[in-house]
């Protein structure tokens, strides 16, 4: 073992053997924002064997605040964020197999990479991929950390399948107005302390130290100054979909996902989420009204000014993107706003 | 009586970070619905409650000197 990891192998918990182990482990980050950009430069420089990471979305200047992979020229070249990441990932350390993936979190391209992953990394900004993740990960078996910020609130737990709850125990449903970085504002630190949860937990993971995993599900508030631990014993729902005795995976079925259509003969895309509910429109458009957006609407829907798009939205959360034929790139916006 | 906090944005909904209340003999979900009418508080069904520091679910009874917390899990990533 050289030099290079020299001060992590000094630390108890690792060791030469835990270096060993970590050396020979594969990790899946599954995003590359602000989680994914700060876990895959940790893991990348503890030298993890291979690290693969997912992402749909291209590099935009507002990324750069703590976005920590990226820079003003990935943003000029509009480079995706898988691209951006993989280059400056094999800069930092050649060590490492870096495979980077330009593509939709969706379960088929999930499925096809999990077969000699270890531990899988949110990195995610929606609720529907990550219910995605969750079922892989009870199906495959192969433990997963959630991690999610926004403003100076963060929260992360992990989710290991037979032990812990999962992430439909807790939720049951996903949630149709989850707030998000692009409604609520993030600062940079909120996003460091859920990436030093979440990389600690992974590195507990890789070397196998199962007992020193955290249980608790963690949340706190970096402004407010507040911090707790929640024990998640009772949390585990026998009759869970994911995780229970009379599982269905229900995430891993189409009919579950969040549809998108290019409309006929027009330059917009049409959005219709899995959960219908009614979202309060007023709500969304006091949010984007301070956050400097464009809004204009009436009850029944709201039309956002979003650069050379516009989306409407409509009371039971479907929406149209106009100025995209962009499948991917309309579902992103709307995740954006809508999480 | 029962101290209920309220973190993120049900905070900023409701004004502070902790109320107090008597909510002895109710369930959680009770407790939701009441304080979603009183504070308009948005989607309280996938918010997170925990009694005591410890995850509660919908039908769980609170009893007297309790705390309660409500945690709503958020996306950004």
């Amino acid at each position: 073992m050289n030099e290079r990891y020299s001060r992590q192998i000094l630390f108890s918990g690792i060791g030469r053997e835990g270096q060993e182990k970590i050396r020979n482990k594969h990790v899946l980050i599954i995003g590359a924002g602000a989680l994914g950009s700060g876990n895959a430069e940790i893991l990348t420089r503890a030298g993890v064997g291979k690290i693969t990471i997912i992402d749909r979305d291209y590099v935009e200047e507002s990324n750069l605040q703590r976005q920590q992979l990226y820079t003003e020229e990935d943003v000029s070249e509009k480079l995706p964020k898988a691209a951006a990441a993989e280059k400056r990932l094999r800069a930092i350390n050649s060590d490492v197999e870096i495979r980077a993936l330009i593509d939709d979190a969706i379960p088929e391209v999930l499925e096809e990479l999990i077969s000699d992953v270890n531990v899988m990394i949110d990195a995610t900004d929606n609720f529907e991929t990550r219910m995605i993740i969750n079922d892989i990960s009870q199906k495959y078996n192969v433990p997963w950390i959630y991690g999610a910020c926004v403003g100076s609130f963060g929260m992360s737990f992990s989710i290991i399948p037979g032990k812990t709850p999962c992430l439909n125990c807790l939720l049951r449903t996903i949630p149709l107005q989850g707030m998000t970085c692009d409604t609520g504002g993030i600062i940079s630190p909120t996003v460091q302390m859920v990436i030093s949860h979440q990389t600690a937990e992974a590195l507990k993971i890789l070397v196998e130290d199962w007992e020193a995993v955290r249980t608790s599900f963690v949340s706190f508030d970096l402004w407010r100054n507040q911090y707790t631990s929640l024990k998640m014993g009772k949390a585990k729902f026998a009759g869970c979909l994911s995780c229970g005795e009379d599982r269905t995976y229900p995430y891993l079925d189409r009919e579950n996902m969040t549809k998108s259509t290019v409309l006929c003969g027009r330059d917009t895309v049409q959005i219709r989420p899995s959960n219908q509910g009614k979202i309060s429109l007023e709500r969304l458009a006091t949010q984007l009204l301070s956050l400097g957006y464009k809004v204009k609407g009436n009850p029944y829907l709201l039309s956002v000014e979003m650069g050379s798009e516009r989306m409407v939205i409509f009371q039971d959360g479907r929406a149209l993107i106009h100025g995209t034929k962009d499948l991917i790139h309309a579902k992103t916006i709307y995740q954006r706003i809508l999480g | 009586m029962n101290k209920v906090l309220f973190f993120a944005h049900l905070r900023d909904a409701v004004g502070k970070e902790l109320i107090e209340i008597n909510a002895s003999g109710k369930t959680v979900g009770e407790l939701k619905e009441e304080l979603t009418e009183k504070y308009h508080l948005p989607r309280m069904e996938t918010v997170m409650t925990a009694i005591n520091e410890e995850f509660a679910s919908n039908d769980e009874v609170i009893q007297d000197g309790d705390e309660i917390a409500f945690i709503p899990p958020v996306s950004g990533g």
